[in-house]
């Protein structure tokens, strides 16, 4: 067995230090010489045309520079859309506003507590127009919110996107496997469910913030962004400049998600910073938050036909993800949670139709799962409905079912490295599920429930890392992968350690500057340590080559012990050079066929993982508390355990929050619980006093020294899990998230009259 | 927010100064945990801030003799959670600030400027009414004494004058009587409560000889619930009772829905923890 001085050690983080001393570097606290701060003036109504926008009083306040609308833009960037998916956002409202809280106006000003007090001085009248909100009527609703769509045609596996124009399909996308009707006609039973996810946000304790730096024909931006290299790519499209004119930099972030992906604040800002020909910062308010990215709403219709011997044979699924007013990334977390909901389950009849579509709410993007655990709290909450059905143990139901190594999954990528079995059977241990479970007495009833689940990781995407070994032999690993509290840092630094036979702590990580690391596509979906780690893997193994290189070109003798200093001596004649290894990576991928969804290689790997829970549910009032909660992933090998286990905690206590006590609630378009007053989010006091986060003996063959990404696995099935408890402790199901006491409290009144009523 | 004047006195006097009570911009305030937020929010804007919190003498400490508990108005909370005599008498207080706000807010906080807030989902001041507790407020020409129930006239509004001041709080000793807060949320530990239930009873054996039953968050300021109060008072517990209490509580209070719940929701709750509490207190 190989021994390891870097893998599989808890390697504190190497920027530990500088975080809990309060001097890490965040562009929150960027402050440039000259600078100006905007604020930004937003819609009051859901959708309507503008009529008048009046800034005479803002621009009146003394320190105000100068108010901003779409027409001062369009004089920086002629056709001011920006996106991902689809060039559909305007930088500012252009015409039309298309959900409340859209920007309208910007107010620049010399101090931003004068910014904001003129901000809220211009008043605009709009023509209201009638709107939709909710996805499952947008699919036929006779409101367009866009009247033309705007494919961006950027991505590989998002360059076939149309749209249905006329509509509010963004995307539609299917997968067809095998013959569903003919598998519903002949399966022994039939079940058919509906479930709905309600729209949340993440919450980063680090606001959005931007600050633009124009130079001489060029730009810097410092912005808090999960996604620097896309930043610079669509800034130097919108002004129509080189790349190379075009500065990102990133220092720390407080918290991404997934919100800071893709272009945010920068657009905006960019522009005015050449407006005025100053540096110019926006920082968000915590509040401000809920109109910039949220999660998609989403209902998802699941149909399966099952034998009586637990088999299923068939599954439909309808997904409809409510993307909002712009589609963001939101027709890649279509197709990519699209083809897994049906579930890890070897089913060989599958039909599946996952749409976006615009709404008139803020829009909805990434966010940690990628559309995983909407799709997920459907199929195993469905699962478990057949299970009961069919009298089955919800495991024994799952294992019949699940997808085996080397079997297809739906689409026809084989299953490989994706330790399904191993995840439900750890769960089931640390839930004791063949032991008896304590039912409660009286008023407290309890229960107990599992879950599983799996998902595709955003594909092709591609990274770049860059190994700089400096003549004294120390070294420094250049990436474009942003540190936002995971901790890659620390792990990437493992990685090319490993390699150069060095300790991790003694590798300085250069954070994100695009005139200075290479490409990466960006910090998420679990993707960096495969993508980025590969990069780095083969990044320092060039550099190990070229030192070795060097040595024979020095005539060294192999298997020679001179240290890299002096071979840099004897080149050079002095302390004087560098090696500078390189490495690119991008997985094989197989774009899916158009109208089946088709693909052998959909995804570069599979995140895996299972949630178990225990509740106690008071039925006199339905308050009920999670008392255990168990999460375990495949994260392959670990390569740094308690960074993995805090991934895994984190993110399990994020979707415990999307699962009880967070939801966006809109009232007529406005969002009606838009702060922290009212809009919770769990704090540690709502932890499971048993809360157990951890992962299976596995391997990911072809990652980093068996790696595969951990951010976002527990997120997966927890929800599932714990609706699938609630109904084993009172018997009543609950289709739509949150899970909070009144809807238990009513569900279970409503069962009461039923039974009084029925004698 | 933008630039405003924060002055400190060391006097009433010298605050009087520099109150004006015709200028809605200038205010006084405590800890300014609840004003700093309105602020933030562009809600308020004011021009001149004065700080009571050096005031000292009456407004500040804490004080008991046989017949009170005297709290000065710009006590911290923390002071109250940290103070054994507090814990000793008033237990009930004690055991509020385990759930309130945070240790940032309670450092900071005060029990005057809570008071004067008149946010009814704060946890205090229906404590002060349950424990039939009276305020002092000062003005320029001299002062007036006034139960805590007598300052709140609706959401977020006082009776109290521009020019009046919170100078202290009294609570009477009450020998025999129990009391206790029920915080109720319905979402996150930390969420403000959908209902907040403060009861104070005397009870001799099984039998309510008297008690305050105050209603607070869910309704526009903390009331008592005169109709419940009138169900217990007098009579012996049993189950009937606490139903026809719960019903009546449910009957008179009027609340509305919103985040935290629906009103129906709401007057199940309250059925189901005002029968809860007094059977606690019963088995104290």
């Amino acid at each position: 067995m190989t021994s390891f001085r870097n893998i599989d050690r808890s390697v504190p983080r190497l920027e530990g230090r500088e975080k809990v001393t309060g001097k890490a570097e965040y562009v929150h606290h960027l402050r440039l010489p000259g600078m100006l701060y905007g604020k930004i003036f937003r819609s009051t109504v859901p959708h309507g045309r503008i009529k008048h926008i009046d800034v005479s009083a803002a621009a009146a306040v003394e320190g105000v520079y100068r108010v901003v609308t779409i027409d001062d833009i369009r004089t920086i960037i002629p056709h001011p859309y920006y996106g991902p998916a689809f060039h559909d956002q305007p930088v500012l409202a252009d015409g039309k506003v298309r959900f409340a809280g859209e920007p309208v106006a910007v107010v620049i000003a010399t101090d931003r507590r004068v910014a904001e007090e003129a901000a809220g001085l211009i008043t605009a009248e709009y023509e209201e127009l009638p709107a939709v909100f909710d996805e499952v009527e947008a699919m036929t609703s006779d409101v367009i919110v866009h009247d033309e769509l705007k494919p961006a045609a950027t991505f590989p596996d998002l360059q076939h996107l149309k749209g249905r124009s006329g509509t509010n399909v963004a995307l539609d996308y299917k997968l067809r496997r095998g013959d569903v009707d003919a598998g519903f006609a002949a399966a022994d039973r039939i079940f058919e469910h509906t479930f709905r996810n309600q729209q949340v946000m993440h919450t980063p304790l680090e606001p959005f913030v931007t600050v633009a730096e124009p130079g001489d024909g060029r730009m810097t931006l410092h912005t808090a962004s999960q996604g620097p290299s896309f930043v610079r790519i669509e800034i130097a499209r919108l002004l129509g400049w080189p790349e190379n004119r075009v500065r990102v930099k990133v220092p720390f972030l407080g918290g991404g998600f997934g919100g800071k992906l893709y272009i945010k604040l920068e657009a905006l800002v960019a522009s005015l910073a050449l407006l005025v020909q100053c540096p110019v910062k926006i920082s968000l308010t915590m509040e401000e938050q809920f109109f910039m990215v949220t999660r998609h709403p989403c209902t998802v219709r699941i149909k399966s036909g099952v034998n009586n011997d637990g088999k299923i044979v068939a599954r439909r699924c309808d997904v409809i993800w409510n993307g909002g007013a712009y589609a963001d990334i939101g027709p890649r977390v279509t197709q990519k949670a699209g083809f897994t909901s049906a579930g890890p389950y070897d089913i060989e009849n599958v039909s599946i139709d996952s749409y976006a579509v615009y709404t008139n709410r803020p829009p909805a993007g990434a966010l940690r799962g990628f559309g995983a655990p909407q799709t997920a709290w459907a199929y195993e909450t469905h699962m478990d409905m057949i299970a009961d059905a069919l009298g089955m143990d919800q495991i024994e139901f799952r294992r019949k079912n699940l997808l085996r190594e080397g079997r297809e999954q739906a689409t026809g990528t084989p299953m490989r490295d994706a330790a399904l079995d191993a995840v439900l059977d750890q769960v089931s241990t640390r839930m004791a599920w063949s032991e008896p479970v304590d039912r409660g007495t009286g008023r407290i009833r309890r229960g107990r429930g599992i879950a599983v689940g799996f998902k595709g990781i955003t594909a092709p995407t591609t990274s770049v890392a860059m190994v700089n070994c400096y003549a004294d032999g120390s070294c420094a690993l250049y990436i474009g992968t942003v540190d936002m509290g995971q901790g890659s840092d620390t792990v990437m630094a493992q990685i090319a350690a490993e390699v150069l036979e060095i300790d991790a702590e003694s590798i300085r990580v250069i954070h994100s500057d695009t005139d200075v690391t290479p490409y990466d596509m960006g910090t998420l979906g679990s993707r960096s340590t495969f993508h980025m780690g590969t990069a780095v893997l083969l990044a320092a193994k060039d550099a190990k080559n070229k030192i070795a290189e060097l040595a024979r070109e020095l005539s060294l003798p192999p298997g020679n012990n001179l240290p890299l200093p002096e071979l840099f001596r004897r080149k050079y004649g002095m302390q004087a050079g560098n090696i500078i290894g390189t490495g690119s990576f991008i997985p094989d991928y197989e774009k899916p066929e158009k109208d089946t969804g088709r693909s052998t290689k959909a995804t570069p790997f599979w995140g895996v993982g299972a949630s178990g829970a225990e509740v106690e549910v008071d039925t006199e009032t339905g308050h009920f508390t999670v008392t255990k909660l168990v999460n375990v992933a495949d994260v392959g090998v670990p390569l740094n355990p308690k960074l993995v286990q805090v991934q895994l905690s984190g993110a399990a206590i994020m979707q415990l929050g999307f699962t009880l006590t967070e939801e966006m609630i809109f009232s007529e378009g406005q969002l009606t619980n838009g702060s922290f007053a009212d809009y919770k989010i769990p704090t540690l006091l709502d932890l499971p006093a048993e809360f157990i986060n951890e992962c299976v003996e596995s391997r990911q063959n072809d990652g980093p020294f068996g790696a595969k990404g951990a951010g976002e696995t527990s997120t997966i099935a927890l929800s599932p899990a714990i609706g699938n408890a609630l109904a084993d402790a009172i018997g009543i199901r609950l289709t739509d998230l949150p899970l909070t006491p009144e809807k238990v409290f009513k569900a279970l009144s409503d069962a009461k009259r039923l039974w009084s009523a029925g004698g | 927010m933008t630039s405003f004047d924060l002055v400190e006195p060391r006097s009433l006097e010298e605050a009087f100064r520099y109150l004006d009570p015709s200028d809605p911009a200038i205010r006084p305030f405590g800890g300014g945990t609840a004003l700093m937020l309105m602020i933030k929010a562009q809600m308020y804007k004011p021009q001149r801030l004065v700080s009571l919190g050096r005031l000292g003498g009456r407004f500040s400490g804490i004080s008991f003799d046989a017949n009170a508990c005297r709290i000065g108005a710009m006590t911290r909370f923390a002071t109250l959670e940290h103070s054994p005599e507090i814990a000793a008498r008033l237990p009930v207080i004690t055991e509020a600030m385990k759930t309130l706000a945070n240790v940032r807010v309670r450092n900071v906080a005060t029990v005057g400027g809570n008071l004067g807030h008149a946010d009814p989902h704060l946890d205090l001041p229906p404590i002060w009414l349950v424990l039939d507790a009276k305020v002092t407020v000062v003005n320029r020409g001299g002062e007036r004494v006034l139960p805590v129930a007598d300052i709140f006239s609706g959401y977020y509004e006082t009776t109290l004058g521009n020019d009046e001041l919170i100078a202290e709080v009294e609570v009477p000793v009450r020998q025999g009587w129990r009391s206790k807060y029920v915080k109720v949320t319905t979402r996150a530990t930390h969420d403000w409560p959908a209902l907040g239930l403060a009861i104070s009873v005397q009870i001799d054996g099984h039998l309510i000889k008297d008690l305050r039953i105050v209603l607070s968050a869910a309704v526009d300021f903390p009331r008592r619930l005169l109709g419940a109060e009138a169900v217990l008072r007098g009579a012996a517990i049993d189950e009937p009772l606490l139903q026809r209490a719960g019903e009546a509580a449910a009957e008179e209070a009027d609340m509305e829905s919103d985040s935290r719940g629906t009103g129906d929701y709401k007057r199940h709750l309250l059925r189901a923890h005002l029968r809860r509490a007094v059977l606690a207190l019963a088995a104290e």
